[in-house]
């Protein structure tokens, strides 16, 4: 049985390797020429390779240094106010759909923005501070979630012990704290860099021109305005080589080593300074104000708006369909990436670690892959075999499942692998059947699974640049709607239709966050 | 019959020789001093340490190149026994086939621990923990049992009961039992051999 699993796992993972093979292949063979090596040396191409890097290791910076204050803050004063919501709020914009943000941004720091006059005439929505303002408010909240996380796993007899020994403060921060957040954060920070590195709706929507455009727009550009594939290819094949290596390093540099048994032990209360509290209290904040502006600039787009009966019914069937395929894309997504760690976990156990990190990187490799070659490659090559009118909604699942399976493998794998170092060697002895296995680990791992099965169908729910190839005309999704509004300046019904989403967004996490307290 | 036949194992710098037959049944006491390598021979049988060379069988069938999972084999280990995550009950029934909750409420009676069967492993003493590890592992169905310093957390009333339920339960099953122990006293409870690692 568990060869039979590994095996599965297996195929999972070379099927996914295919679908990247087929896109690629798509559009080789569609223009019949491979990449179009002269760019390389292109001033164009040097400005927008140099522009991708730059706004990714900003936005990465920004979001990982004021992380951490805000990190402390939640870890030091346990009983700041409206703290879950806050927590379930950082989840929220982290999934956020990008058409909603901007939607928000754009009212708030636009040209006739309710801010822009505060901030002066040079202030300018639009360009390199728009993309890093956008990527800071996605990422921002995921740092925080993943050091706050990193803190509470610090065990609490370290602090006791440190009280025992009257460490000062820098020893605290040295000794206890730093390696803490030390264990995790090379993966937090390349994590980060390679969504803002890899950004394109972000961009598309606040970039412009060759000074602010990253790889992903431009291959979005290439084929969309020229149909250049033999440019796309070699903007397609340095963005999957750059990142492809950061990420290698990644899965080098990884550790899990604070997940420890005890994490679930309660915090030890640490005694702070009133000024240090003040000073805690007001990052949080400021956090705080940050995360909710852009949405509740969304309210008079909403009061605005009119309420027909065509605009209820098309709400209505967006979201139904939303849901569907996010519910179908979580799942499935799921599914595979338990099957995935499989032989991962395999490999790993049998201390075969470059094995390992190749099998991570193949089955991952899609959060590197440009999306927008994926989706174009085999929407060419299936154009003329598939009635893609038809069996559209079939591309938009399985891509949409590729894009969040290393979202889903992610986040279970520190746990699933955990659990090998804890109970391996027990199962193993035990000779536990597959599913006497997946049992315990079921229980072992149920809350992170619940949580991430929540984060991949958020995620999913999403979509646009997906269904904006392979979506239907008669069947749209509520992002697809927010879009279709937005574009033709109906902004009232595109804030009502963000609205709607925001709030189903909001009901799925207060949900799901309570079954994973729950679990 | 298991047979250990010039078994080597390396662990570092350290070579450790075995060679010793055991009658289908018996029950051998396994003693000598920390680090001689007790632990690792059983760890070799159950198949969690590989052997350098030479062989071990069971009625004439090697088991050395066997997987884990296919040898005849249940072990307690000296620590990490339970799932930490699941109830006792559910541990103690893991890797048994075919007992009913009445036999094992049964067994657990025997040992002093039936009204800690619902509980958490978290919530049960060094002791409780060793006797739910052991009484799983006496009710496998595998007919080589290897225990590792299985009654070191005990005191001494509970090790007498534990001993003595693990001698009857493998007189009465025919297990081949070996087992690590410090104490000179259970070897003569076991009606065991000893086996003197040097």
């Amino acid at each position: 049985m568990t060869k039979l699993s590994n095996i599965t796992g297996l195929f999972f993972i070379l099927l996914i390797c295919i679908i990247t093979l087929l896109a690629f292949y798509g559009l080789i063979a569609f223009s019949g020429q491979g990449a179009d090596l002269a760019l390389l040396t292109d001033s164009y191409f040097h400005a927008i390779l140099l522009f991708s890097i730059k706004q990714a290791l900003l936005s990465t910076l920004l979001a990982t240094l004021l992380a951490w204050p805000i990190a402390r803050a939640l870890y030091y004063l346990p009983k700041l106010y409206f703290k879950p919501f806050f927590l379930s709020l950082t989840l929220l914009c982290f999934v956020l759909p990008t058409l909603v943000l901007i939607t928000g941004f754009v009212s708030l720091l636009g040209r006739s923005g309710y801010l822009s006059p505060l901030l002066g005439e040079q202030w300018n929505l639009y360009g390199l501070q728009g993309i890093i303002l956008a990527h800071l408010y996605l990422n921002l909240p995921f740092a925080i979630r993943a050091f706050y996380g990193q803190l509470q796993n610090i065990p609490n007899t370290s602090w006791i012990l440190a009280r025992q020994l009257k460490f000062s403060a820098w020893q605290k921060l040295t000794i206890i704290e730093w390696p803490a957040l030390s264990a995790n954060f090379a993966l937090i920070f390349g994590f980060i860099f390679i969504l803002c590195f890899n950004s394109f709706a972000v961009v598309l929507a606040l970039g412009g021109g060759p000074q602010s455009t990253t790889l992903e727009v431009a291959i979005y550009q290439a084929l969309k305005y020229d149909f250049n594939i033999g440019e796309a290819l070699t903007l397609a094949w340095s963005q999957l080589f750059i990142a492809g290596c950061f990420f290698m390093l990644l899965y080098r540099s990884n550790s899990v080593a604070w997940l420890a048994k005890d994490s679930h032990l309660g915090h030890w209360q640490n005694t702070h300074s009133t000024i240090s509290k003040i000073a805690y209290t007001l990052i949080y904040t400021i956090t705080f104000v940050f995360m909710l502006a852009p949405l509740f600039a969304l309210l008079p787009g909403v009061f605005a708006a009119s309420y027909t009966l065509t605009l209820f019914t098309s709400i209505s069937e967006a979201l139904l369909l939303t849901l569907l395929l996010g519910f179908s894309c979580a799942a499935i997504a799921m599914v595979i990436a338990y099957w995935v760690m499989l032989p991962i976990r395999q490999t790993l156990l049998a201390q075969q670690t470059q094995r390992a990190i190749i099998l991570q990187w193949l089955a991952n490799h899609s959060l590197i892959a440009p999306a927008m070659v994926l989706c174009v490659g085999l929407y060419i090559l299936f154009l003329p075999v598939i009635d893609l009118d038809r069996y559209g909604m079939v591309f938009v699942v399985t891509l949409n499942v590729l894009m969040v399976l290393p979202f889903a493998i992610q986040q279970i794998r520190a746990r699933l692998i955990q659990f090998d170092r804890d109970y391996a060697v027990l199962s193993a002895s035990l000779k536990l059947s597959f599913w006497q296995k997946f049992s315990i680990e079921w229980q072992y791992a149920k809350s992170i699974l619940v949580s991430t099965f929540a984060l991949v169908l958020l995620l999913a729910m999403g979509d646009v640049a997906i269904f904006s190839i392979f979506g239907s005309d008669h069947l749209k999704t509520l992002p697809w709607l927010i879009y279709q509004y937005a574009s033709s300046y109906r902004i009232n019904e595109a804030s009502a239709a963000s609205a709607v989403l925001l709030s189903i967004y909001v009901i799925l996490l207060l949900y799901l966050e309570r079954a994973k307290s729950n679990a | 019959m298991l047979e250990i036949n010039q078994l080597v194992i390396k662990l570092g710098d350290n070579t450790l020789n075995y060679q010793r037959t055991i009658n289908t049944g018996e029950t051998v006491t396994l003693q000598g001093v920390s680090g001689v390598g007790k632990s690792s021979l059983l760890l070799c049988i159950a198949g969690f340490v590989k052997a350098s060379s030479g062989s071990i069988t069971f009625h004439g069938k090697d088991i050395a190149n066997m997987a884990c999972d296919n040898r005849p084999v249940a072990m307690l280990f000296q620590e990490s026994n339970l799932f930490e995550h699941i109830s006792v009950l559910k541990n103690a029934l893991l890797g048994t086939v075919q007992i009913t909750e009445e036999a094992l409420m049964e067994a657990a009676n025997a040992l002093n621990i039936s009204d800690q069967m619902h509980k958490m492993p978290t919530q049960l003493s060094g002791g409780q923990r060793q006797r739910v590890a052991l009484l799983r592992t006496l009710l496998r169905p595998e007919p080589i049992i290897l225990l590792d310093e299985p009654f070191a957390e005990l005191d001494n009333h509970t090790r007498e009961i534990s001993a003595s339920w693990v001698a009857n339960m493998a007189r009465e099953h025919n297990k081949t039992l070996l087992l690590v122990t410090h104490q000179n006293e259970d070897v003569e409870k076991l009606g065991a051999s000893n086996w003197v690692i040097k």
